[in-house]
């Protein structure tokens, strides 16, 4: 989050889960029913509520303090039907799929410092980059 | 000839039942550690956590940025439906009543449903990176 144009020196906030101990990044588990998807598989909607995460202002310095914090989100993907390969050898990973537009409705919460801040509705929200599909990677990439 | 006196003249009774009771250590250990297995459970072929992927980023983390060509899966060994996005923008208020940007090139999150590797086993799962 920024006071004011999107550049480091305006960040006043940066939520995310805590890199686990395995150096897996910034990723948790869905609970069951958190993803749905469109019996046509062209819509992704993901929701939780109340994911555990931490609020770094300072990332990604590497003294960036931590103080715990809360969040609560919808995303939804929906395919443009376009459709795109990757395949990359060296790195052991296809995907195959379609490109996407995707929105985000977002609600965070640091109760130590009596801060929280709700996004503008889902429709408001854009981005510039997005793919819906089906990947293999790894000792799968072979198989 | 007895050998203990030829290589070892300076032995005494007191000495060798000091080292006979040393050489028992390592058969008395073992006792208190099946104890302490019985509450513990074996993780020999390690946890069912996600591999991360193993390529590091510019700031030497186990991340991948979203676009063209780039890995979009967060996890490893892995096999299933992926969606990605990445270079959010929108406005949001907090509770002081401010309006508030965020996003940024960096603002990205992913979902990822399915088969992965890990404990030397096939797993099903749903992640997601945020």
């Amino acid at each position: 989050m920024f006071r004011g144009p999107a550049v480091p020196a305006n960040q006043i906030h940066d939520f995310h889960p805590p890199i686990s101990p395995s150096g897996l990044y910034w990723v948790v588990a869905v609970p069951k029913d958190g993803l749905t998807i469109s019996p046509d598989g062209n819509t992704f909607t993901l929701e939780m509520q109340n994911v555990p995460v931490v609020d770094q202002p300072r990332w990604p310095a590497l003294d960036s303090i931590a103080t715990p914090a809360g969040m609560t989100f919808k995303i939804v993907w929906k395919s443009t039907g376009e459709p795109v390969k990757y395949d990359d050898g060296s790195r052991h990973f296809r995907f195959t799929g379609t490109r996407a537009s995707c929105q985000l409705e977002a609600q965070v919460e640091v109760p130590s410092i009596g801060f929280s801040r709700k996004s503008d509705p889902l429709n408001t929200s854009k981005c510039d980059f997005a793919i819906i599909g089906e990947e293999v990677n790894g000792r799968y990439y072979e198989s | 000839m007895d050998p203990v006196i030829k290589f070892h003249p300076n032995f005494n009774r007191r000495d060798i039942l000091k080292s006979s009771a040393l050489a028992l250590l390592p058969i008395a250990t073992p006792i208190s550690s099946y104890a302490l297995n019985e509450q513990q459970p074996v993780t020999a072929n390690g946890g069912t956590d996600p591999y991360p992927i193993p390529w590091l980023d510019k700031n030497g983390s186990h991340n991948q940025p979203a676009g063209s060509n780039l890995e979009p899966s967060h996890i490893y060994h892995f096999k299933g439906r992926v969606a990605r996005c990445s270079t959010f923008t929108g406005m949001g208020t907090d509770n002081q009543g401010d309006r508030i940007a965020f996003g940024s090139p960096t603002t990205d999150y992913s979902v990822m449903q399915g088969e992965y590797w890990a404990a030397r086993a096939a797993q099903q799962g749903v992640f997601t990176h945020i």
